[in-house]
């Protein structure tokens, strides 16, 4: 809209004042068409005496940062700030003006910005304060005025928009591959209701993206075009049966596929409206109370099937969390690791933490993918930890053995397993590797080595005598050690195990091989991958 | 905040700050008036004209000029005020105890 005019500033208070926010709004009016004196000197007023408010008082002396947005509409002017400081509630209501005879010296600011503007809104979104002031313009109050299209932008929409956007990113499903749990959804919807089409639709920005269609449907389409843009502005089923006929939304319907549409919004775990359910047809039609009843109730079933995936995706940034997350301080090596999930969680993980003159390393694959396996390899990793802080490599595998054999027996799942002890000074590193056999060390000169696995896996045999052996990682040797998974980013042979120790010898840092695996295999790998890489300077 | 400070008639002081009078200037007016009434006088004007804007922090300073110079037997009155002044004012209903004079001659004018 040409008549729209908007200013923002940043304010960092200490050293900024309210003078800055005075500059701002010298600044902002000569912009602003038509704007009167008295709407230009209550905006003045009121937005200083927010701004004041907040400097003094949001933080008791701690430094604030502050964004102060002004909108001048051709009807009305907002004014939103946005602090960092720590705000309880604020009684806007309670506030009246202190008697005149008094003599009060403070206590006015609030009552003061009343009685000036039309609104004055606080809010608590997201550990911000979130003030509004909006005072509709004076010319448009006049009664021969001709009415004026209201654009739909507003400064609390924004916030709501704001935190909405971040709620649908949380979740993570965006321009996520087809999932057969809500196209199942979407495919009865169709027959449900005998429509041409049936969307899942998740309002991303400016434009709207289909989880899932069934029937006929772009998967991307701009959001002022979308019906269920209009849809997640309010909790209720929406219902057109003639778009083409409706003047407001006409725009939106496209002749011969979307004339009819009906929709109910879904929301996000913390109830922000992210998207819709919706079922249309080619030509008009009546969709009656039990048929919007079934709507919402496919609706909710979707809405519980987006509360899975949420619940899933923190379940993975736990799974994250349980790898090392710092490098262990070795001079002269340099140990990298990563770990790629085919799913949200999986039964791979690597682990290293300080044990004497050096390091504990583990890599581990339980059989399976999934969580039940992300449960199993939470268990093996805590239950090796704390056996190798007693005796000997074969000692702390045994030991770890016997306590997770019940638990394989039960759940019938088995864990491969290399767990080792790298002696930073002689860089002998002294292992135990339980059917895993994905080992190889890169020697300087060249030659790749592939570390023998002479073991069965956990749970297979509880008879099993663990015994270690040992390598020598000369400087320059890079030791590899990785999940089967990788094979499959390469040919699915043991060649794979060669081709990236050799790529370990041409790297130069530890970090750059788990990178490289980490690019091959994004989106491509069909099994969990985790590659720890361990190489000795020099 | 720029502050000017000159002899009136009348043994009246008149005070003429310059700018924004808010929460960055209200110091520096609070204690020009605590000067003149520890000099031992207490008949202020504050000559508004140069004034093109006041907040609720600079009324605040106004009114402890207020009840300094009267706990010191005199009085504080201001002159010259713009209309976003005048606005405060009727707004926060202090105009009967500030009652804004066209000129700092007329606050005193009935002395």
């Amino acid at each position: 809209m040409s008549d729209m005019v908007t200013r923002t500033v940043r304010l960092t208070a200490p050293p900024d004042t309210v003078d800055t926010v005075h500059d701002l709004l010298d600044a902002l009016w000569p912009s602003v068409p038509d704007v009167s004196a008295r709407d230009r000197m209550s905006l003045d007023t009121a937005i200083i005496e927010l701004a004041a408010n907040v400097i003094q008082h949001a933080n008791r002396g701690k430094p604030i940062t502050a964004t102060l947005t002004v909108i001048a509409f051709p009807d009305r002017i907002e004014a939103t700030l946005s602090d960092s400081g720590e705000v309880g509630e604020v009684d806007i209501e309670g506030r009246s003006m202190p008697a005149a005879d008094e003599l009060a010296e403070s206590g006015r600011g609030i009552a003061l910005m009343k009685a000036l503007v039309d609104t004055v809104e606080h809010r608590r979104v997201d550990g911000f304060n979130h003030w509004t002031l909006v005072r509709e313009r004076e010319q448009v109050r006049q009664p021969d005025a001709p009415p004026r299209h209201l654009p739909s932008v507003s400064i609390s929409g924004i916030i709501d928009e704001m935190a909405r956007q971040r709620a649908l990113e949380e979740m993570g499903i965006l321009d996520s591959p087809p999932e057969d749990r809500f196209d199942r959804v979407t495919r009865l919807a169709k027959q449900l209701f005998g429509v041409g089409g049936a969307k899942i639709n998740l309002i991303d920005g400016d434009r709207q993206w289909s989880k899932s269609t069934a029937g006929y449907g772009d998967e991307v389409v701009p959001r002022d075009k979308a019906v269920c843009a209009v849809t997640i502005e309010d909790d209720r089923t929406f219902v057109v049966q003639d778009l083409l006929a409706d003047p407001l939304l006409a725009d939106r319907g496209v002749p011969g596929e979307v004339e009819f549409y009906a929709g109910h919004p879904l929301q996000a775990p913390g109830g922000e409206r992210i998207g819709a359910l919706c079922v249309y047809d080619g030509k008009p039609r009546q969709f009656s109370e039990r048929e919007k009843e079934m709507l919402r109730d496919l609706a909710d079933w979707v809405q519980q099937e987006l509360t899975a995936s949420h619940e899933l995706s923190r379940a993975a940034e736990v799974q994250q969390g349980l790898l090392p997350q710092s490098l262990i301080s070795m001079p002269d090596w340099d140990i990298a690791g990563m770990c790629l999930p085919a799913r949200a969680v999986g039964g791979d993980f690597y682990d290293w933490y300080p044990v004497g003159e050096g390091a504990a390393i583990t890599l581990a694959d339980t059989m399976g993918k999934g969580i039940g396996s992300a449960i199993i390899a939470a268990t093996v990793r805590a239950v090796l930890r704390s056996a190798a802080r007693f005796g000997d490599v074969a000692g702390a595998v045994d030991l770890a053995a016997a306590s997770l054999n019940a638990d394989l027996d039960t759940t019938g799942l088995f864990v491969t397993l290399l767990h080792g002890r790298l002696d930073m000074d002689s860089g002998e590193f002294t292992y135990v590797d339980a059917g895993h056999g994905l080992t190889v060390v890169a020697r300087r000169d060249g030659a790749i080595e592939r570390l023998r696995s002479h073991t069965p896996p956990l749970g297979v045999d509880l008879e099993t005598e663990w015994q270690s052996h040992s390598v020598i990682l000369n400087p320059g040797d890079v030791l590899v050690t990785a999940s089967d998974g990788l094979l499959d980013l390469y040919d699915g042979t043991l060649d794979a195990l060669d081709k990236i120790g050799a790529l370990a010898l041409l790297a130069s840092t530890s970090a750059e091989v788990t990178d490289a695996v980490r690019a091959r295999a994004r989106g491509v790998a069909p099994d969990d991958v985790t590659v720890v890489v361990v190489r000795r300077d020099g | 905040m720029k502050i000017d400070m000159v002899d009136g008639p009348g043994g009246v002081v008149v005070l003429k700050p310059e700018g924004r009078l808010n929460m960055v200037a209200a110091p520096a007016v609070r204690e020009a008036v605590s000067s003149i009434v520890d000099s031992g006088r207490s008949r202020v004007a504050v000559d508004l004209s140069g004034v093109e804007f006041i907040d609720s922090s600079g009324l605040g300073a106004l009114i402890s000029g207020l009840k300094t110079t009267r706990q010191a037997g005199g009085d504080l009155r201001i002159a010259g005020a713009n209309d976003q002044v005048k606005l405060v004012l009727s707004l926060t209903n202090l105009e009967r105890v500030l009652t804004p004079y066209d000129t700092v001659e007329n606050a005193y004018g009935d002395a």
